[in-house]
């Protein structure tokens, strides 16, 4: 490489990220770390990764930064035109399928995985991920991003069906804080969204304040 | 007329086969200038500082020791450009130009969001081959906001951001003194001080320090705020050559006075004589 | 090797006092091997405003005629000369609308404006402009050129002081570059006319 170039010049701003998303009766919790990096430097140690589409819809991005915050800036522009020509909130199985769309087809030049959750008042809380290549598949819960394959066993043996909105909050912020221990490209803070009926409340949980497991 | 360059708009790719034949054949791409910059900016209560270095670079070799990386976008929202030296240029420029015209056609004053929705978009669109990094900075009717935008098209917002060669330098200072709710002077010290630590850390940005200062009642642009590389001596009366010092080739000397053509802007038509229809 | 070097060559521009020089060496080269000694690669665009080209002759020449051409579409339609500061924007956006295919040829620009004040500068093959008051430089031997020119170099200098200035600083630099040279032009741009001078260099 050109020793008087920079690195960051061709390192593309990207998220090895920590997502995370959980339905439980009558909303969903959705959880996110915040670390954005270009090859080894943090470019944003405070990133927000849990993006608001509507009130009661938020996506949680992994990829690459630039490609999801586009593809979010168009569902948002898209969503909100659905709103006025629709008269009412758009649905979460709406939102997700635009992603879907967007993802699909132009999957050979994109990079993102994305979580999408939210509320709407046919089908309550509502979890759906979008990965990589453009399937959408709706779960119970999602984990995504490069620290999510450190937490597959953990969030399978520590999922419930039919969890109050605390236990969800506790769950997404233990495995997130696991995600974030063993993934160099993941950390920072934990932040939270809870969706339901009412709207959106947001939590915020810095680094020195997470839980903590084994340490070694 | 499309080849000789009076296309409708966008780029040209006229010559890229044949460049790609040269590099073919083992004619290395040249080098286009860059700016191994540090930039920076912070938000303080009521505005934002941005700060610069000042040197261009061609490879090893300094181009230009004092040129302006701070780049006009619009009355009260500035742009600092780090990555090639013509992207940085020609992009702020195009978007300093559609936010005039946006704000013409919507009577209102340019927004910060919208610059850098601007420069987001156009970014992404060229996925990265345009390597402009910048720090978009400025003050609108929502008050002072700060952005970083990567050639990718990505943007952050933080209340005090660095970016080119000698954003960790700069970056280490900033995490080390950044303070919440700070006076426009201290905010104008910290700036100095981490485009100060880009400079004599970084062998890419070097020269002195220009900063900008933008509040709602309006901005300055500093040039030169600090100078700690000036040159230590000058010979003080100089070179002198004498007259005739420099051999010329006898005879070959020659005059041209100016031409006489059309430099006025308008010209008033003689008045018209009879038409003469004798012969 | 880069395709910049392939024929060699360098220009120089000078301000001084109400007046402006521009100069440049005559070596056309293949690599190596000189072909030509009689190379022009400085272009008068108007009485008081000249371009100096280096890089890839076959791009200079190219350049040369369609700037002449943009030029003089520009004075038909304006009816008046174009100002330097406007030519240095007219090469700017042209040289950056081939971004992506870039022609291989680094201008220098040097003329007066309309207060016959020196206007200078030089760009990259991006058409990335860089004013400057003092001095621009362009080609092969752009290293040796800065550094001659650093220490030559005085503010507001006479036509005939810039002509001995502008000179050595360019003979200086060319001693030291293998693929410039034999022999050279200089053109004094001041508000009475243009004087050129072909200076005896060596030729070796």
């Amino acid at each position: 490489m050109d020793p008087y170039g920079q690195e960051w010049m061709n390192a593309e701003h990207s998220m090895g990220t920590s997502i995370m998303a959980v339905a439980f009766d009558g909303g969903v919790v959705m959880g996110a770390d915040s670390r954005t990096t270009t090859g080894a430097y943090i470019a944003n140690r405070v990133s927000d990764k849990i993006t608001p589409m509507t009130d009661k819809i938020y996506c949680c991005r992994s990829g690459s930064a630039a490609d999801t915050q586009i593809i979010s800036d168009y569902v948002r522009y898209y969503l909100s035109m659905h709103d006025i020509e629709l008269g009412e909130d758009p649905d979460v199985d709406t939102a997700a399928k635009l992603f879907r769309e967007l993802c699909y087809h132009n999957k050979g030049q994109l990079m993102a995985g994305i979580i999408v959750a939210g509320w709407d008042k046919h089908k309550g809380g509502q979890v759906f991920t979008i990965p990589l290549g453009g399937a959408l598949v709706q779960q119970p819960f999602a984990i995504g991003g490069s620290g999510s394959s450190y937490i597959y066993g953990y969030c399978d043996s520590n999922f419930k069906e039919g969890m109050t909105k605390e236990e969800c909050m506790e769950f997404v912020k233990n495995a997130l804080s696991l995600a974030m221990a063993r993934d160099g490209s993941s950390g920072g803070v934990v932040r939270l969204v809870v969706i339901d009926k009412d709207g959106s409340e947001r939590k915020f949980f810095p680094g020195n304040k997470l839980p903590e497991f084994w340490m070694g | 007329m499309t080849s000789s360059g009076n296309a409708p708009g966008g780029f040209s790719f006229d010559n890229v086969i044949r460049n790609s034949m040269l590099q073919q054949k083992g004619y290395a791409p040249p080098t286009a200038r860059k700016t191994g910059t540090t930039i920076a900016g912070v938000v303080f209560s009521g505005g934002v500082v941005l700060g610069a270095d000042t040197r261009a670079t061609s490879g090893p070799t300094v181009f230009e020791k004092n040129c302006q990386k701070i780049h006009y976008i619009a009355d009260s929202i500035m742009c600092c450009g780090a990555g090639t030296a013509a992207d940085t240029d020609a992009t702020t420029q195009l978007i300093s130009s559609q936010l005039a015209l946006h704000s013409l056609a919507t009577r209102r004053a340019p927004r910060v969001a919208t610059a850098l929705n601007m420069l987001k978009q156009m970014l992404f669109r060229y996925q990265g081959h345009i390597s402009a990094a910048l720090v978009l900075g400025g003050v609108d009717f929502h008050g002072p906001h700060l952005y970083t935008v990567y050639p990718h098209g990505s943007t952050d917002r933080l209340p005090y951001v660095t970016m080119g060669s000698g954003s960790l330098a700069a970056m280490a200072v900033f995490e080390s003194k950044y303070k919440e709710d700070m006076t426009a002077d201290e905010a104008k010290q910290l700036v100095y001080e981490g485009i100060s630590a880009g400079i004599f850390n970084d062998l890419g940005s070097g020269g002195n320090v220009d900063l900008c200062i933008i509040t709602k009642e309006g901005k300055e642009l500093i040039r030169g705020y600090a100078k700690e590389n000036e040159r230590k001596y000058r010979r003080p009366a100089g070179y002198i050559f004498p007259h005739g010092a420099t051999p010329v080739i006898a005879g070959s000397e020659q005059f041209k006075g100016p031409e006489k053509g059309f430099s006025v802007v308008a010209e008033v038509a003689p008045a018209q004589d009879t038409m003469d229809v004798s012969a | 090797m880069s395709i910049l070097e392939y024929n060699g060559g360098c220009v120089i521009a000078m301000a001084g006092k109400d007046c402006v020089a521009i100069a440049s060496d005559h070596r056309l080269g293949v690599q190596l091997t000189t072909v030509a000694m009689d190379a022009t690669r400085i272009f008068p665009m108007h009485d008081k405003l000249y371009l100096g080209l280096t890089g890839l002759m076959t791009d200079i020449t190219t350049l040369d005629q369609l700037f002449r051409f943009r030029l003089e579409m520009y004075e038909m339609r304006e009816n008046r000369k174009i100002k330097p500061k406007t030519f240095s924007n007219l090469v700017s956006s042209t040289l950056y609308g081939k971004r992506f295919g870039p022609y291989f040829s680094e201008p220098v620009i040097a003329g007066l404006d309309k207060d016959n004040k020196p206007f200078l500068c030089s760009m990259d093959l991006l058409g990335c402009i860089a004013e400057a008051d003092d001095f621009a430089v362009a080609g092969t031997c752009a290293e040796s050129l800065l550094g001659t020119c650093e220490t030559f170099y005085r503010p507001n200098l006479e036509p005939e002081d810039l002509f001995e200035t502008v000179s050595q600083s360019l003979l200086a630099a060319l001693d030291r570059d293998c693929i410039s040279g034999w022999g050279a032009v200089v053109h004094i741009i001041t508000k009475d006319g243009v004087t050129t001078r072909e200076l005896d260099g060596r030729m070796d």
